[in-house]
């Protein structure tokens, strides 16, 4: 064990090792094994997370880089092995940039969406956010996990919105990612009017991919830009529900594929109602009754030019593809407004965090498929949730189309009393038997949490194989975050 | 003279890869969209026309070294011009003309294909390509044509060696005379007299054996007083109206396909067909008609110095943007009943019969695999026939088509023609 | 002199058939007149597996190459012509994407996916090209480009192990390249082709974008003037020049911003002269027409509506940026011929021959992908520094033009510049060679960007060091060093 004042020598006072928030640090709301921490530093720089890569190598310790506040979720911060030291980010908190003619933000790893969000919007542009994160989720945190987006049309490639990283990789070399690499500072780039907004090279691989999904196994990221859209003039949101999600699918895939709308997502009644219910727990209970089983949710905008015209012929060509497919677009349903609705997914979620109010604890199972087979993975589901005596009518599903419409995320929140021993193994064995049977039908867990990770790998040894063969080389002494992916 | 006159242009070869496709914006789909049979079929780069101006281009530099596989490249080609058109899209170079110098050379070198030999030395024996059962102009017995030796006509009707003398073919030359004579049209024949024009022996790589056939042939045509030649062979239709051009030995001789002669005919309302002819077909253009059809443009001048390759008078290229294309359609629309369907691969992109180059002689199996991709392709037209302008297509057709037991039929327009008057 | 023994020739030939094997020296010179171990023409993922196997046996390097435009090649290798493998996997409309095999040539894609109102990034190669290139073209404001089209991909590593990455190796599925965990896209943005990436590319999804345009374009005529009967409906093709480069950025930036442009292209006029004209006479008469028409840089911009409505707004969003900017239509462009030509070049053919290969001279050129108005800061100085060139006769006089683009409605972009001129020149050979020397220095001096490919121990330290993680990672994924260090192949 290192001594601790090796790390004060880094960080100065910023090191912990108070057994109350160590054991805060041991475990988080998933069913990871808890494991204590030695630990949790706050570095306050590069130089310091350098220092403490450094110091990790050579005494052989392992690294929990850690950017967001709690709640965690995913397991993917609690330590593999035992001995880890937490590397919490939280202080590096600048906000470096935020350039509209450029369309681009950087922040260090501590900046969370609420202070980007607000940032940003007052110079004009905004962030292509995942769906409603959690007031202490940190921007870098969910670019990093490659969460899904809920602007899938500004989504060209899955690494998006992700442009440039610098990172302290598991050796304890720096590196910075596409345009940033060089050359020059970041200072000198900007001094002639360079941003870090490419996101490939240098050279002709493309960095980040290989640090974004990789969950703190690579090294640690010191800041991260990304690309960000401008603030429409004008934005019309609708809401389509129905019974039957096939034509829903369809209407969303046509909506991408035209690049017609800006937010668009799937809910089902359970997660929709789970999100906008005021008065917990009987407007839940009522409102989760009062909406179709699926909505549809899309928001149509307008940007410098004419932005009523462009609207206006935008609504008249959905309204011709919603005639074909039956459906319908309505701008509130039940108690819930388009509008307000919109309002609050161009935010962080309010506390409680969405997922928590219902029963104070959920478990996700999320991976990615595409149209032809998510029907019948939806319905694999709510068969194993039967069978394991999960009600369906409780479970959450959220499907977000990615990638401009070549794929889709689909997400069951499986929400439970975490002081229900007996809820809590149910959802355990659910998630479990989950993951197993939506594998058997095609999902593809890309990322790969928690302890189904291992399942999930065993199906492509050709793919871990050549991963082992790049953290050979970024991280050959396996210090960072060691227990996580295939690592 | 001779393969050095084109280093320049072979040097200019980018070795971008569109001779081996169809011009792009014609590109359809996966399916048909190869222009080249040789790579088409064998795959290695040098079996393209850029691969081919490749190698020529560097033996000249450094050297000929003739092996069994250059050779097999040399003569698996039907120099059916595809790589020149596709190439000419975008680029300002000679593609075809190397090709065929390459060839000369070879056979200069007496790198030859024994097949091919064969063929020509047949053709120093008997005059034709083909082995002579009977006489040449056996097929006109009974017809009761005149003979244009004797009696001075305006048009000379020249069957070639494979409507002469094989037995399917001659059916051919027959029609066509009857259709002429139906329109009244003042024609004669050479009869035992006529000649090969040599097409096939040029295409073959025999240059001087080509010559010498032309030059007795347009003797003997100049003789009979004839101002317009006719025939129904794209092989011959390319040798008077384009080779006895360049190689000045046309002269002012009025060249026509038969196709050409019979719009002529229906527009002037000579011709009139009147019967249905209840069938759907799709049509083929032959190389030698189509995009090697066009007319020959004498040309001198020279390379501009300078970073460009122009030239002083501009160079006309063959790109085949004035082939024969249209006439043959025209007849076919003309005929009352007729469903016409085009095919992809069509006019100055046409794919080959595979009979070319000399092919058919020399590896009958690469030549029928041609035909049977273009079998394929009327086949997908939905038509019951394949018409075509040229014996040797025909015969490619014919073979093929039983080869692959399809119901397609083969029609030469002239049949079609003779059906609905 | 054969270079393989006639037992290892044997054992290549036993996986691909003696047909699709050769090492004749004869046929070399249309391989890049290297000598070549051997020319195998592999038909499937298998085939290559096998060949790549006997590389590694026999320590013999290998590379890999689809219609093979350009490329460097050391001797005594075994290269791998993918031409038989020609195959289009699959289409899939919903999800947007396709699979296709490395010997799929653009133009043939296009044409299958255009019958489905789909189309995909056409790489500045040309549609004669393979679908899989990695790369830059005229449609990038719509369809992306450089590393951000593809998925999954099937990779023959350069062990001979086969590599299927993101949901292709979990799931069977084609749509994702990226994890389980990190992503092996980061090392696998270009083998072959380009050809960077160690190893075979054997086949790869790609990704596809709407096409508001026709099944198929209307072509009438004959090679090589081709033209369409009419302009298809809600499509329209415009130059507009500015009286300055600040204006037409100022444009560029508002319609990317507005996206608007299917297409919007900033060819020079000599570019736009050589991609409608038949030859080489025309095309100078036609660049002098041009340049007097143009009153300064401009750029090409196709505007195409998914309805009669949006096309309407969209066309009226152009007029007023353009007209706010100070541009002027090219009337020559407004001609419906002329306007047929240029939309069928950029989208069908997208090929650069008749710009640059069709002169007959060579070229010298400085490409750079990232940040367009960086790089036309840049670029303006680099077209400064041409200018005493052409003033001494050295290159092609194009006004000291450069020409680029923006990639996804103006995130990104592309800038490039060319020097024209006589290779037989030696003198203008020198001075063009010197010219790209001090502008690429500049550059990177001036800390606008760094060409990667000049020498590595000089760039590589300024930019994090990459070309040393690049260098461990080649190792790490090619131990046996069976695959050839060099450049882009196309
Ligand atoms: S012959 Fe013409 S088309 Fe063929 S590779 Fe050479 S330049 Fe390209
Ligand atoms: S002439 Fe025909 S067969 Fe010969 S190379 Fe050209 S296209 Fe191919």
């Amino acid at each position: 064990m290192i001594a601790k004042e090796r790390l004060v020598k880094i960080v100065g006072k910023h090191v912990s090792d108070d057994p109350a928030v160590l054991e805060e640090y041991s475990r988080d709301i998933s069913f990871v094994h808890p494991i204590k921490p030695t630990y949790v530093v706050y570095p306050a720089s590069m130089a310091e997370v350098k220092e403490i890569v450094k110091l990790a190598n050579e005494t052989q310790t392992p690294l929990v880089p850690v950017s967001s506040g709690p709640p965690h979720f995913r397991g993917d911060t609690v330590p593999g092995t035992g001995g880890a030291i937490i590397v919490n980010m939280s202080r590096m908190k600048k906000i470096i940039n935020v350039d509209r003619p450029r369309r681009v933000a950087m922040v260090e790893p501590g900046v969370t969406f609420g202070e980007l969000v607000a940032a940003a919007t007052r110079e004009g542009i905004r962030l292509n956010m995942p769906l409603l994160p959690r007031k202490t989720k940190t921007v870098v945190g969910s670019l990093l996990e490659r969460e899904p987006v809920v602007m899938p049309k500004y989504q060209w490639d899955i690494s998006d919105p992700v442009a440039c990283l610098e990172v302290v990789f598991g050796n304890g070399e720096d590196f910075r990612t596409g345009q940033a690499a060089g050359p020059g500072t970041v200072e000198e780039q900007w001094a002639v009017g360079g941003v870090q907004k490419a996101p490939y090279g240098p050279g002709t691989a493309s960095w980040h991919r290989l640090i974004q999904g990789s969950q703190g196994t690579i090294g640690i990221v010191t800041w991260a830009s990304m690309r960000c859209e401008l603030l429409p003039s004008l934005e019309e949101p609708f809401f389509v529900g129905g019974s039957e999600l096939a034509p829903i699918l369809d209407l969303t895939a046509w909506l991408i594929r035209l690049r017609m709308v800006n937010e668009c997502f799937i809910l089902n009644n359970v997660a929709l109602a789970a999100i906008c219910a005021q008065k917990w727990p009987k407007d839940y209970a009522s409102l989760k009754q009062s909406l179709p089983p699926w909505v549809l949710f899309y928001n149509v905008a307008g940007y410098e030019y004419f932005p009523e015209e462009r609207v206006k012929s935008y609504i008249k060509d959905i309204t011709a593809i919603n005639q074909r497919l039956g459906l319908d677009a309505v701008q509130a349903l039940s108690t819930v407004s388009a509008i307000d609705f919109l309002r609050m997914v161009q935010k962080p979620c309010d506390d409680p965090y969405w997922k928590l109010r219902y029963k104070g604890a959920f478990e996700d199972v999320l991976f990615l498929t595409i149209n032809d087979k998510i029907e019948s993975q939806i319905a694999a589901m709510q068969e194993v949730a039967t069978r394991a005596g999960y009600p369906t009518t409780d479970m959450g599903i959220y499907i977000q189309p990615i990638v401009q419409g070549t794929g889709l995320h689909c997400e069951f929140n499986l929400f439970y009393d975490p002081d229900d021993p007996v809820e809590k193994n149910c959802v355990k064995a659910l998630a479990d038997a989950a993951v197993k049977e939506l594998l058997a039908r095609g999902a593809f867990f890309s990322r790969p949490y928690g302890d189904n990770a291992a399942l999930i790998l065993n199906r492509d040894a050709a793919t871990v194989n050549m991963l082992k063969r790049l953290k050979n080389i970024f991280d050959p002494k396996y210090i960072m975050n060691p227990g996580k992916v295939c690592f | 003279m001779g393969l050095e006159q084109y280093q320049g242009d072979m040097n200019m070869c980018c070795r971008c890869s569109c001779c081996k496709f169809i011009p792009m914006q014609k590109v359809m789909g996966p399916q048909f969209s190869y222009a080249c049979p040789s790579i088409a079929k064998y795959n290695f780069h040098a079996y393209s026309g850029g691969g081919r101006l490749n190698i020529a281009s560097a033996m000249l530099k450094n050297g000929f070294n003739y092996t069994d596989k250059l050779l097999h490249v040399v003569y698996n080609c039907q120099l059916c011009g595809a790589c020149q058109v596709s190439c000419n899209y975008a680029m300002d170079m000679e593609v075809l003309e190397p090709i065929t110098e390459f060839r000369f050379k070879c056979v200069e070198d007496g790198k030859t294909s024994p097949a091919l030999d064969k063929a020509v030395a047949r053709l120093r024996k008997t005059g034709s390509m083909l082995e002579a059962s009977g006489r040449r102009g056996d097929w006109a017995k009974d017809l009761n044509l005149k003979d244009a030796t004797k009696e001075k006509v305006d048009i000379l009707y020249h069957a070639g060696c494979l409507s002469s003398y094989d037995k399917d073919a001659q059916k051919l030359a027959k029609t066509t005379a009857q259709v002429l004579q139906k329109a009244g049209v003042n024609f004669g024949i050479l009869g035992d007299a006529e000649m090969c024009c040599g097409s096939r022996a040029y295409q073959m790589g025999y240059r001087d054996d080509f010559l010498k056939q032309a030059e007795k042939y347009m003797a003997l045509i100049r003789k009979t007083g004839a101002r317009t030649l006719v025939t129904g062979c794209a092989d011959g239709y390319h040798a008077f109206k384009v080779l006895y051009d360049k190689f000045n030995f046309k002269k002012d001789l009025e060249v026509l396909h038969t196709s050409e002669l019979f719009a002529r005919l229906i527009k002037e309302g000579k011709l009139k067909p009147r019967r249905k002819v209840n069938l759907a077909v799709t049509y083929h253009d032959p190389c030698r008609l189509g995009r090697l059809g066009e007319p020959y443009i004498h040309w001198q001048g020279k390379k501009i110095p300078g970073d460009k390759f122009v030239f002083d008078p501009p160079k006309p290229y063959r790109r085949g943007t004035n082939g024969v294309y249209y006439p043959p359609r025209d007849v076919i629309k003309s005929l009352p009943g007729i469903k016409f369907t085009e095919m992809t691969r069509i006019m100055e992109y046409s794919w080959c019969c595979g009979a070319g180059g000399g092919v058919n002689e020399s590896n009958p199996e690469f030549s029928i695999w041609a035909a049977k991709e273009r079998v394929r392709e009327a086949i997908a037209t939905g038509a019951e026939a394949i018409v075509s302008t040229c014996p040797w297509c025909e015969q490619n057709f014919s073979t093929a088509i039983k080869e692959m037991n399809s119901s397609l039929k083969v029609y030469d327009i002239v049949e079609l023609v003779a059906r609905a008057i | 002199m054969a270079i393989l023994s006639r037992d290892v020739y044997k054992e290549f030939e036993d996986v691909v058939g003696p047909e699709n094997i050769t090492d004749d020296p004869a046929l070399m010179p249309s391989y890049f007149n290297t000598e070549h171990a051997a020319i195998v023409l592999p038909g499937s993922t298998k085939e290559v597996q096998a060949l790549v196997k006997l590389c590694n046996k026999h320590k013999l390097r290998f590379r890999a190459i689809c219609t093979g435009w350009t490329g460097m090649f050391p001797r005594g290798i075994v290269l791998f012509d993918l031409r038989r493998m020609n195959r289009i996997i699959e289409i899939n409309e919903k999800n947007m994407y396709a699979v296709v095999e490395p010997y799929v040539i653009s133009a043939e894609l296009q044409a299958e996916c255009m019958k489905r109102g789909l189309n995909f990034c056409i790489k500045g190669a040309g549609s004669n090209c393979t679908a899989l290139l990695r790369g830059h073209g005229h449609m990038d404001q719509t369809t992306s480009g450089d590393d951000r089209n593809h998925l999954a991909i099937e990779w023959v590593t350069p062990e001979g192990e086969i590599v299927r990455t993101g949901s292709l190796g979990s799931s069977d599925e084609w749509f994702c390249g990226d994890g389980p965990g990190p992503s092996l896209r980061a090392i696998l943005t270009s083998a072959v082709p380009p050809g960077v990436t160690p190893g075979v590319f054997t086949k790869a999804a790609i990704k596809l974008y709407h096409w508001p345009g026709p099944t198929k374009f209307p072509v009438v005529g004959h090679s090589p003037r081709y033209t369409l009967s009419h302009i298809p409906p809600n499509m329209m093709a415009r130059y507009y020049s500015f009286p300055s480069v600040e204006k037409m950025w100022q444009a560029e930036i508002r319609i990317g911003e507005a996206e608007i442009a299917y297409e919007l292209m900033g060819f020079n006029a000599a570019m736009v002269a050589a991609n409608i004209t038949t030859c080489n006479e025309e095309d100078e008469a036609m660049f002098k027409r041009l340049s007097r028409e143009v009153q300064g840089p401009g750029f090409f911009i196709i505007i195409a509506g998914n309805s009669a409505d949006d096309f309407a707004y969209k066309k009226k969003v152009l007029e007023n940026i353009v007209a706010e900017a100070g541009g002027k239509s090219l009337k020559t462009v407004e001609d419906p011929e002329i306007e047929g030509i240029l939309l069928c070049q950029c989208i069908r053919i997208s090929a650069s021959i008749r710009e640059t290969f069709r002169p007959g001279g060579a070229f010298n050129s400085i490409p750079i992908m990232g940040q367009r108005d960086l790089t036309i800061k840049w670029a303006i100085g680099a077209g400064e520094a041409k200018k005493p060139l052409i003033e001494k006769g050295l290159i092609v006089d194009d006004g000291g033009a450069f020409f680029g683009w923006g990639v996804e409605h103006g995130h990104l972009g592309k800038t490039e510049i060319f020097c024209k001129y006589d290779p037989s020149n030696t003198e203008a050979k020198k001075a063009v060679e010197q010219w790209q020397k001090e502008q690429t220095a500049r550059a990177f001096k001036e800390r606008y960007f760094a060409l990667t490919m000049g020498d590595q121990t000089e760039i590589g330290p300024a930019l994090s060091n990459y070309h040393i993680w690049w260098q461990k990672t080649v190792k790490a994924i090619d131990p046996n060093s069976v695959t050839t260090e060099s450049g882009p192949l196309v």
